[in-house]
């Protein structure tokens, strides 16, 4: 099974406990109505998908249901490192 | 034409025990009634002094029967009938939940092992004391290792049912 360190617990859980939520360090838009339709487009469905490392959320929900971040590699899913919320990008 | 066999349980025959169930080595029960509460704040502080009681800061921890399941989340389980202030128009939030979930008691040697049958989590490391929410099989808990051979187990009431015939299906020798 694979475990994941939770930044929170301290802890190696397991992934069962966990959700993805997806690319991470994507800023929501300050000024949304000055938004145009190709900046939408860019930061709702535009994502880098890359083949290694990738930078993702993930969510502790059956455990401190906390949101945190973590690197994965895409390719041996290794989990690289993982980080709290808020922290700058590793 | 194909022959559709019957299921061997359907969830209608399945039923929450009320009496205890021994097994070899472990013993599964219900716990007393306990008020819940559900406790949330950013600063522990302030939500400390509106209870009037001491929060565990680590995660995991448990004091007095609030465990610390979130950076900025407890939760309480206390004998019947406990009430605690709401803190109204401080940036806390203190729920009664004590009907969302029953609790289950697991007792002896053999307990670990029922446990371990569908937790993830390597219950045996864990210290005497300490609390987590995890899973038992899909189902959300929360394990409190209370004595050596002794786990509480919190579950939300509807999936009580199941977890009390997933338990005794892992008891050796019990029969519901």
């Amino acid at each position: 099974m694979l475990l994941i360190h939770c930044p929170y617990c301290e802890e190696a859980r397991p992934e069962v406990e966990f959700v993805y939520g997806g690319e991470a360090h994507i800023a929501r838009p300050l000024d949304p109505s000055t938004y145009s339709d190709e900046q939408w487009e860019e930061f709702l469905y535009i994502r880098s998908n890359p083949r290694g490392r990738h930078h993702e959320r993930w969510r502790h929900t059956h455990g401190c249901g906390r949101f945190f971040n973590a690197v994965r590699d895409t390719v041996t899913d290794v989990f690289e490192t993982t980080y709290k919320a808020g922290e700058a990008r590793k | 034409m194909v022959e559709i066999a019957e299921i061997a349980v359907s969830a209608a025959e399945l039923k929450l025990g009320t009496e205890p169930v021994a097994g070899a080595s472990v013993t599964l029960s219900h716990a007393a009634p306990r008020a819940r509460y559900s406790l949330r704040a950013r600063d522990a502080k302030v939500l400390s002094d509106v209870i009037g009681r001491a929060l565990p800061g680590r995660i995991g921890d448990q004091a007095d029967g609030a465990i610390c399941l979130g950076p900025d989340e407890w939760y309480a389980i206390l004998p019947e009938g406990t009430a605690m202030p709401r803190g109204e128009g401080l940036p806390v939030s203190v729920t009664d939940i004590s009907s969302r979930a029953l609790g289950l008691v697991l007792e002896g040697p053999g307990a670990l092992g029922v446990l371990s049958s569908g937790c993830p989590l390597d219950l045996g490391k864990m210290a005497v004391g300490r609390a987590t929410r995890t899973v038992f099989e899909t189902v959300e808990i929360i394990v409190w290792r209370e004595a050596e051979d002794r786990w509480h187990v919190e579950v939300w009431r509807s999936f009580a049912t199941w977890l009390w015939n997933a338990f005794l299906a892992a008891i050796p020798g019990a029969h519901g």
